[in-house]
């Protein structure tokens, strides 16, 4: 039932266990020193760069730890980051608009500790079987259920792609410039990011773009919230949302989904695999998965403060996109504050176009067993970089197209990504929990209840919602 | 310093690597890039290797099977929620 004809034949493969074992003391090593790519030779730089740091470390106790997490960090705050999309940044600021500060401040807060519950396994996957996501699916689960996977991953990737060329769109639009220029734009900079044909500088850059997601800080700010209001709503988890109970639940899927995707499973690890990532790394990938949760629920609530005035004063936000917040707040916040509100939807574009449209070429690289990395140079990897780039291209010319039926992408996307969800954690917990896959990394008790726990909130939330569409009248009017 | 024990990542000595004492190691080597990179991690042993198919018990399979289900079903009611908000019945 779950295979396919054309599975490949009986393997010519040998068997692969997880190891920590040097490279250079394989049996293979002879054969291997022969075969060598640019991709390992970048990657065994970067492998010396943290030696050297920890060689440091020890060294200097002091701030010797710093410089390791300095290059240790990065597909973590950039995951987070990267989700902290226009797409989720529009749905803080409705739900600000809607709402104020109440329930949905500290609500936040836990989506964001299920995105650490969920990424942290990520990060074992790929520091471990040195394997991205959709390789490791289709080598476990084979092609039918790979594809399946496969399927929810380009479906949402591809919408979600859209959003954040409409969110770069109307980001620029606030300052007057035209939509083709904006996506333009927006497509130079994905191109310029990977032509540096290095993992390290990739990352470096992105993650300088993604510091910019810190632009709903002083927006925030600027809108003077009350800050014994934001305690009280964090502490009590009240005021509770009042009005059309489909809708609140509908904002609730788009904050869950603004959150925790599928696309940030493979991602996250696929990029864990580039940056060579090792077992001992796990500590410190764990730490900067931390900081892109804790860094991210802070821009993201900072987002729902700078959209609350407009719930205080009593403006219907209910048909607003995301550049119209920006137009709508500015006589609260200033036009400061407001363009920086606007910025800040246009570098959340930017830096999950980019994150976005890697995720999809790492995915697309795997299954085809073609060179998958950043550090290749783009004549050895020029699939990987066509998908990379063409995804970008394509979605940045739909939202060219007039009439391109825009609106139903931005009201669907996070709700997608909620649902394709739980098939995705399965597939990341049957994964986790596989010996012969992670060694003496797989999960424990606790890790397990989370996960699971963190699978059958999104199920019930999706099931509610299931519920509320076929039934209408069950919320209320 | 380093532990006399301690190979060149910090984990235990296990052969002797040649940028054992080197100010900056020489990539041209390929002996030195094995040194520093993991049995499989290598993109030309994770070429040769593979973790192969697991064996699906039945309560798995029903388990994916059923989530597959589940998004199929979800993704029709997220079609029809849509179409109503566009065009709403009055």
């Amino acid at each position: 039932m779950d295979s396919v004809k054309d599975e490949p034949p009986a393997p010519p493969y040998r068997p692969a266990h997880p190891t920590t074992d040097a490279a250079a003391a394989s049996p293979l090593a002879p054969e291997l020193a022969g075969l060598l790519t640019h991709e390992d030779v970048d990657r065994a730089q970067d492998r010396w760069r943290v030696t050297r740091a920890r060689w440091k470390e020890r060294r200097s106790k002091t701030f010797g730890g710093l410089s390791v997490l300095w290059l240790l960090v990065g597909p973590g705050v950039l995951v987070f980051l990267g989700e902290n999309d226009a797409p989720s940044m529009l749905s803080y600021s409705a739900t600000g608009a809607r709402f104020g500060i109440g329930f949905f401040i500290p609500f936040v807060v836990l989506t964001f500790l299920m995105g650490l519950i969920v990424q942290e396994m990520t990060v074992r996957l790929g520091s471990v079987t040195h394997r991205g996501h959709a390789e490791l699916i289709f080598d476990r689960f084979g092609r039918f259920w790979g594809f399946f996977s496969m399927g929810d991953l380009v479906l949402g990737n591809f919408l979600t792609l859209v959003t954040e060329f409409i969110g770069i769109r109307a980001g620029l639009g606030f300052f007057g410039v035209r939509p083709v220029i904006a996506v333009g734009i927006g497509v130079a900079v994905v191109f310029a990011a990977i032509t540096t044909g290095r993992y390290w500088t990739w990352e470096r850059i992105t993650l300088g773009l993604a510091v910019f997601n810190g632009l709903f800080v002083p927006a925030a700010i600027l809108s003077h919230p009350n800050w014994s209001s934001v305690g009280h709503a964090l502490l009590t988890w009240t005021p509770l949302p009042k009005g059309n109970g489909y809708e609140i639940l509908v904002l609730v899927l788009a904050d869950i989904g603004a959150t925790v995707t599928p696309w940030m499973l493979f991602f996250q690890q696929s990029a864990v695999v580039d940056k060579g990532m090792q077992p001992r790394d796990i500590l410190a990938g764990r730490f900067d998965t931390l900081l892109g949760a804790l860094l991210a629920s802070v821009f993201a609530i900072a987002a729902i403060l700078a959209t609350a005035p407009l719930f205080h004063h009593g403006i219907d936000a209910s048909q607003f996109q995301a550049a119209q917040f920006a137009q709508a707040i500015e006589p609260w916040i200033g036009h400061t504050g407001a363009a920086l509100f606007a910025l800040g939807i246009f570098e959340a574009g930017i830096v999950a176009a980019i994150a976005i449209s890697t995720s999809s070429a790492y995915a697309f690289g795997e299954v085809l067993q073609t060179g998958h990395s950043l550090n290749r140079p783009l004549r050895e990897a020029w699939p990987f970089y066509l998908i990379l780039l063409g995804s970008a291209c394509a979605a940045g010319g739909l939202v060219l197209i007039p009439g391109a039926p825009l609106e139903f992408v931005v009201l669907t996307v996070n709700v997608i990504a909620v649902l394709a969800m739980p098939p995705a954690l399965a597939f990341l917990l049957l994964l986790v929990n596989d010996r012969d896959v992670m060694g003496e990394h797989v999960n424990g008790f606790w890790e397990n209840a989370a996960g699971i726990t963190v699978a059958v909130l999104l199920l019930c939330a999706g099931l509610g919602f299931g519920l509320a569409t076929v039934f209408p009248k069950l919320l209320g009017p | 310093m380093k532990p006399n024990d301690a190979g060149l990542d910090g984990g235990p000595r296990r052969f002797e690597s040649p940028v054992e004492d080197a100010a900056k190691p020489d990539l041209k080597d390929p002996r030195v890039v094995l040194s520093l990179l993991e049995a499989d991690q290598v993109v030309a042993a994770k070429q040769r290797t593979r973790f192969g198919r697991r064996k699906l018990s039945a309560g798995v399979r029903l388990l994916l099977w059923g989530l597959r289900i589940y998004v199929v079903v979800m993704l029709v009611l997220v079609l029809i929620s849509v179409l109503r908000a566009i065009h709403p019945v009055h």
